[in-house]
């Protein structure tokens, strides 16, 4: 039924589009077209808000460029929008949804003058490249930020699905906790689910009846989670959007946001001047794929320094969260001293770390 | 089990079993007239979506409420002239219905997906809440959980006690003996379906007015069909339909409390505690003889011509 309504707006989006597009293409010939896709709403205050922001700033920066914007785009209509986007001249065309990788190869294989780039995956091709942010090791700054404001020593998460790299959000986040307050358990809810706003809700409420004093999250719109946690006067820390503070006002910590506006204008740039190549691109902090939002006004001064000066360190490359020896649930070391996992290995965790109470599986 | 599971379950229940005993209300008030309607979840949604945007619109989710209420009980229409007037099936009317209700929530939420609304206040019962062994969130609801009995009480009165409750049940049961004892067979029809309709709406913007706080799309993930179900486990009696609500709401609570508080149970089972606890209440009640059913349910009535 989802898919049905999906579909519906997909269709009428991308008519709409296409009208747009073609009423204005007469008048001034774009640089570049580029087709964006995405499984939800562009102003979600979260995952695909973050994406179409970015986009937004591709056509503030080079204006000659023109975009087309799908969104509720379910999986299997992922491939028939792209090759609408294609139909109506896009050359670069960002499949803006974990499921989209395959559908987006396989229009890939049919289309190779278009480029193609996916958040999230790790296929690369001819003219297909992955690209993400390092939410994993970045998390544990939020977990620095959340072990030094918590009184209870319990904090909570809230996630969707136990897939690999939600995992290692969950991970990272402890290990920062833990860093700087060795007695601190992480609560983790599962609600099988990106977007059922009641159920986040209702979870975090099961958290702060637990004890947890922070809350952070990793779905597709902090939204129902923030204002769950404001309601009750705990603290929170947003992930996804920075858009999502203005949710909390009063308990906000902190945030990572999703900024992909300078990415997306050098791929812009890169396809413009046909030097585009793909790849398997994995950035942080210090290279603007991701941004820590303000501190909300309950912060003291000692913890903003603090985390900031874990920052710094973090930024300047001499911090790696994963680096062992790191032990799961069960007390077995899953990274062994002397060895730190990378970038590549983000996805694969299905395991959590010591001091975690929730099930990874 | 210690005072916090149960503390965290008893808030919680009540908190996800109310927008689940309006809609069963409803639904009890169209069946008792002899329709089943499987739209519920299409009203709910556009309960929600309305309820939401008249919020954003206007800062007051008290008239967020009423334009809701208003709203489910028109859309619902629809399905009373489908399955009334041009005496359609009444199951294909109502997945009609509820197609219609998911894109017509969809177009009116667009515009405020991602916006901030003061959802409906909680209000404090006085007393209760200066117990010790009270957390901050128990005793402290908003308006429509503390009307949800009442109202489920409103329900049985008017169905049970009243004249009007007794054709409409009588419509139920037997739409000829009905008209051969001279009630308005359509116009009865409509009136349950309009009331379903304004409890189905106060349900959807129960969800995203006091709950969720925010509209998403498909944001009521099937709680419609949940209270189909829920009618029949009530036995078509507004006064076990809120055992039925408080009873799934809890299941739901429970499973993320249980998560919460960290077991060794898997969450992919304990996510399904819900559903298996509906179908076995199902199971159990379908084998029962004496079903409460009303004898012309799901039955389209062509008239006396």
């Amino acid at each position: 039924m989802r898919g049905l309504n999906r579909f519906a707006l997909t269709l009428l989006l991308v008519l709409s589009a296409a009208a747009v597009f073609g009423a204005s293409a007469s008048a001034a010939d774009p640089c570049l077209t580029i087709g964006m896709l995405m499984g939800g709403a562009k102003n979600d205050a979260g995952y695909n808000q973050s994406h179409y922001d970015a986009l937004m700033e591709v056509q503030r920066n080079l204006p000659c460029v023109k975009v087309i914007v799908a969104e509720y785009v379910s999986d299997s209509e992922a491939e028939s929008v792209m090759e609408t986007m294609i139909q109506q001249g896009a050359k670069l065309i960002i499949a803006a949804g974990f499921p989209f990788q395959y559908p987006a190869i396989a229009v890939a294989e049919r289309h190779p003058d278009v480029k193609f780039i996916h958040p999230g995956g790790w296929e690369v091709r001819a003219n297909f490249g992955n690209y993400f942010a390092k939410t994993q090791q970045t998390f544990f700054l939020m977990g620095v930020a959340a072990g030094m404001m918590t009184e209870t020593n319990k904090l909570g998460f809230v996630a969707g699905m136990p897939l690999g790299f939600t995992l290692g959000n969950v991970n990272g986040f402890h290990l920062g906790a833990r860093a700087v307050n060795p007695n601190v358990e992480t609560h983790l809810v599962w609600t099988f689910s990106w977007g059922d706003t009641t159920k986040e809700a209702a979870a975090t409420q099961a958290l702060i009846d637990q004890g947890c004093d922070v809350i952070t999250m990793h779905l597709d719109s902090p939204i129902a989670v923030l204002q769950a946690a404001e309601a009750a006067g705990v603290y929170s820390i947003g992930f996804m959007s920075l858009e999502s503070q203005q949710f909390a006002p009063t308990g906000w910590v902190t945030g990572l946001g999703l900024t992909w506006g300078d990415f997306y204008t050098q791929n812009a740039q890169k396809v413009i001047d046909g030097t585009w190549a793909p790849g398997f691109i994995r950035m942080g902090l210090a290279e603007g794929f991701l941004e820590i939002a303000p501190f909300g006004p309950s912060v003291p001064q000692n913890v903003r320094e603090f985390v900031l000066s874990v920052t710094e360190g973090f930024n300047a490359g001499l911090l790696n969260p994963f680096t062992g020896p790191i032990k799961d649930q069960n007390g077995v070391v899953r990274i062994a001293e002397g060895e730190a996992w990378g970038n590549e290995k983000m996805g694969d965790f299905d395991w959590l770390v010591e001091g975690i109470i929730g099930s990874p599986q | 089990m210690t005072w916090t599971l149960i503390r965290g379950v008893v808030s919680g229940c009540i908190m996800f079993g109310v927008p689940l005993l309006y809609a069963t209300l409803g639904e009890v008030i169209g069946q008792r007239a002899g329709m089943v309607n499987l739209g519920l979840e299409g009203i709910l949604l556009v309960g929600a979506s309305v309820g939401f945007a008249v919020t954003a619109e206007t800062g007051n989710p008290f008239l967020g409420v009423a334009i809701a209420v208003l709203a489910g009980g028109v859309f619902n229409m629809l399905y009373a002239y489908l399955a009334v007037t041009r005496r359609a099936n009444q199951l294909a009317s109502g997945l009609a219905l509820m197609f219609l209700g998911i894109g017509l929530s969809a177009l009116i939420g667009k515009a405020y997906i991602g916006k901030r609304i003061v959802g409906l206040a909680r209000y404090q019962i006085p007393g209760l809440a200066q117990l010790p062994w009270v957390t901050k969130t128990m005793f402290s609801y908003d308006v429509l959980v503390y009307l949800s009995v009442p109202v489920a009480v409103l329900v049985w009165w008017a169905l049970f006690r009243t004249r009007w409750g007794l054709s409409l049940r009588t419509v139920g049961e037997s739409p000829t003996a009905a008209y051969a004892a001279g009630r308005r067979v359509d116009l009865l029809r409509y009136q349950a379906q309009f009331l379903n309709g304004c409890l189905a709406g106060l349900a959807g913007a129960h969800l995203s007015l006091a709950l969720a706080m925010a509209w998403t799309e498909g944001m009521t993930g099937g709680r419609g069909f949940i209270a189909v179900a829920l009618v029949i486990f009530s036995r078509w009696h507004p006064l076990r339909a809120i055992v039925g609500a408080v009873l799934f709401g809890g299941a739901v609570t429970l499973q993320l409390q249980l998560q919460a508080q960290g077991t060794g149970i898997s969450p992919f089972l304990l996510n399904m505690i819900p559903y298996v606890l509906t179908l076995g209440v199902l199971v159990l009640w379908a084998g029962s003889r004496r079903s409460a059913a009303p004898g012309g349910l799901g039955r389209v009535y062509y008239g006396e011509d």
